[in-house]
């Protein structure tokens, strides 16, 4: 709304239908290079299924999504990925039977090719950028320690920890603080804080009190398509976005 | 880090040396043909490891890849065989008996050691990468490719016995030749063949070793933990599925190689479903993913098998034995005599660190995966 920037990403008229049910509906989005995005709504709005759209794991029915000016709707999951589009998901999922250290040799994905990773053995990662990315996410003591072994809070963390790892130019984030404590939460926003500008990020969340912290411009989405879009303020104060979280308990605790 | 894959490179060092020794305090023919015999099994063992406990790929027909090297090895020795075993125009017997007139095309270049020799490794391999591009490029997984691997199988041993001008059908190739190379002789009751074989497994577990070391195996290694979540870091999952999926029936064609060598012929048994889940068990023992360990695994039920073979009554219980092993290592030890092994030293070890563990496991979401990957 407010960037007359060339979007990096854009979504125009996608709609999925999932054996009939529209799950997203026509959905318009844009989101400039190196912005922060946020993306609310109540539960069921479709957040999570947008998030799937952009990054493969789900197919539009129709439409066009479009990543730094090219159609990638078509292309498969790792094609997309290497176009520069990274994934948090929503139930935390890394690889439980492998060390910290190991997952985030696996997210370090620059180099995707079956013979190429076959000459490659662990002392040739980039291991002062893992090191450096482990500090940030408060994993530095856990490098050995098997994922399965982590805390909810620290598997959420390694996740992010992953992406970083990958470094993508566009990361989605679907609900990056749940099930994470006050503290871990505010520890969160301070590093999308610091990721601002160099990534552009994507991020579904519930907590309103995070959003305020991270967001500029908000998107709510309702029944599967754009409700409003605009400051926190704005969006807190639209008479549509009041009506759309009645019965779910009100915008501060959707 | 690096020390625990020094210690390892030392264990699978020892353990190979052991076994290339042995002939020094072991020099009955008949026992070393029959311990090369076990050493095959070893190969096969490493490679369903790879695949089963790197990769999350259980191939229930290990044997034909295994199958297809033995062939390979078997057509170039019978072209080798001398006149008795030959017709006309040094048409192999069986052809003669079958109104052959001319070589078949197919047995042509088998005439040629180095022909052969790469045929052995790279007709499985080039098979294997065949039937994975179809069923991990459609996404087949789990059960549907264990039962895949299992139906091809049948169809090649089908196909094997039905043509039996070229193959010789149920009877297999016999009357071989014994394999020569670079002027040296291998009878199959000898300690050379023996070393021979003996080489071949530390080429095989060193090999793998390394595969499973590089990054390459760490990603198949995620892929079975989660395929799923691998795709969205960029990698082509249905492209590294396929490669250890030949990798592995490399070694398994090359472990048939030597097969053929030991036992001096190759049978269509030898594609059959009583091997393959065989080799299921031994590498279920022995711990499916730990290389060695399966290695082992395989060696301790062969040789254990063979001992017993001795008694009668033993070798008809010795089926009911197997089952009950395996039922009994399932449920026991999921990662096999390896995992217990390492627990073990752990345990006796406490050094390494805390356990923070069990106290975090209980998060509900824990369990759960995306996209409902296994
Ligand atoms: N694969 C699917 N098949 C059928 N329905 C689905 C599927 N994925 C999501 N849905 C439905 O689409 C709607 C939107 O879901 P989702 O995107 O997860 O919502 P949100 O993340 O905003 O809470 C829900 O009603 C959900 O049940
Ligand atoms: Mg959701």
């Amino acid at each position: 709304m407010n960037t007359s920037r060339e979007p990096l990403l854009s979504l125009r008229e996608a709609t999925v239908s999932f054996q009939g049910f529209i799950a997203v509906d026509h959905l318009d989005l844009d989101v400039g290079k190196g912005e922060l995005r946020c993306l609310i709504g109540p539960n069921g709005a479709g957040k999570t299924t947008t998030l799937d759209l952009i990054c493969g794991k789900s197919r539009i029915t129709s439409g066009e999504i479009s990543f730094k000016g090219v159609p990638i709707h078509a292309l498969k999951e790792f094609q997309i990925a290497r176009a520069g589009i990274g994934r948090k998901f929503q139930v935390p999922s890394v690889f439980r039977q492998l060390t910290v250290r190991e997952n985030l040799s696996i997210g370090q994905s620059r180099a995707t090719g079956v013979l190429h990773n076959l000459l490659k053995f662990g002392s040739n990662d980039d291991r002062s950028r893992l090191e450096e990315i482990a500090v940030l996410v408060g994993l530095r003591d856990e490098m050995e320690t098997l994922a399965a072994h982590l805390s909810h809070g620290q598997t959420q963390w390694l996740e992010i920890a992953l992406i970083l790892a990958q470094d993508p130019a566009l990361i989605l984030m679907d609900e990056p603080t749940a099930g994470m404590t006050a503290h871990e939460t505010a520890k969160t926003a301070t590093l999308f804080n610091r990721l601002r500008g160099k990534h552009t990020l994507i991020v579904v969340e519930h907590d309103m009190g995070f959003v305020r912290d991270i967001a500029e411009t908000i998107s709510v989405m309702h029944q599967g398509r754009l409700l409003a879009q605009g400051t926190t303020d704005e969006v807190a104060n639209d008479p549509r976005v009041r009506e759309a979280y009645l019965g779910s308990g009100g915008i501060g605790h959707a | 880090m690096s020390g625990k894959v020094s210690f390892q490179i030392l264990t699978y060092g020892v353990v190979c040396l052991a076994i290339l020794l042995l002939p020094i305090v072991v020099d009955d023919a008949f026992l070393l043909n029959k311990y090369s015999r076990y050493l095959v099994s070893g190969m096969l063992a490493i490679a369903l490891s790879l695949s089963w406990g790197y990769a999350g790929i259980l191939n229930l027909g290990q044997a034909t890849t295994f199958g297809l090297g033995s062939y390979c090895m078997a057509m170039y020795l019978k072209l080798k065989t001398v006149p008795i075993h030959t017709g006309s125009d040094g048409l192999p017997d069986f052809m003669v008996w079958n109104n052959v007139t001319e070589l078949p095309w197919i047995w042509v270049p088998f005439h040629s050691t180095a022909f052969a020799l790469a045929a052995g490794i790279l007709v499985p391999a080039l098979f294997a990468a065949l039937l994975g591009w179809f069923m991990f490029g459609g996404r087949v997984t789990g059960v549907y490719a264990a039962i895949i691997t299992l139906a091809v199988m049948v169809v090649v041993n089908l196909i094997i016995i039905d043509q039996q001008s070229y193959t010789g059908g149920f009877n297999g190739l016999t009357d071989l030749a014994q394999f020569e190379l670079f002027g040296f002789e291998f009878d199959a009751y000898s300690a050379s063949t023996y070393y021979l074989v003996a080489i071949g497994l530390t080429i095989s577990l060193f090999l793998s070793l390394a595969v499973t070391r590089s990054k390459t195996g760490l990603i198949l290694q995620a892929v079975r933990d989660q395929e799923e979540r691998v795709r969205f870091f960029g990698y082509d999952v249905a492209l590294y599925k396929t490669f250890v999926f030949a990798f592995s029936a490399a070694i398994a064609g090359f472990a048939g190689m030597f097969y053929t060598i030991v036992m001096e012929f190759a049978s269509p048994t030898f594609l059959g479903v009583p091997l393959s889940l065989s080799i299921v068990i031994w590498v279920a023992v022995g711990g499916r993913q730990s290389l060695l360990g399966a290695m082992l695994g395989a060696l301790l039920v062969t040789g254990v098998q063979g001992a017993l073979s001795e008694s009668e009554t033993f070798l008809e219980t010795w089926t009911l034995i197997m089952g009950a092993l395996f039922v009994l290592i399932v449920l026991f030890l999921p990662k096999g005599l390896a995992g217990a092994f390492s627990a073990l030293i752990d345990r006796l070890a406490p050094a390494s660190r805390a356990p923070i563990s069990q106290a975090v496991e209980n998060s509900p979401k824990a369990e759960a995966h995306i996209g409902g990957a296994a």
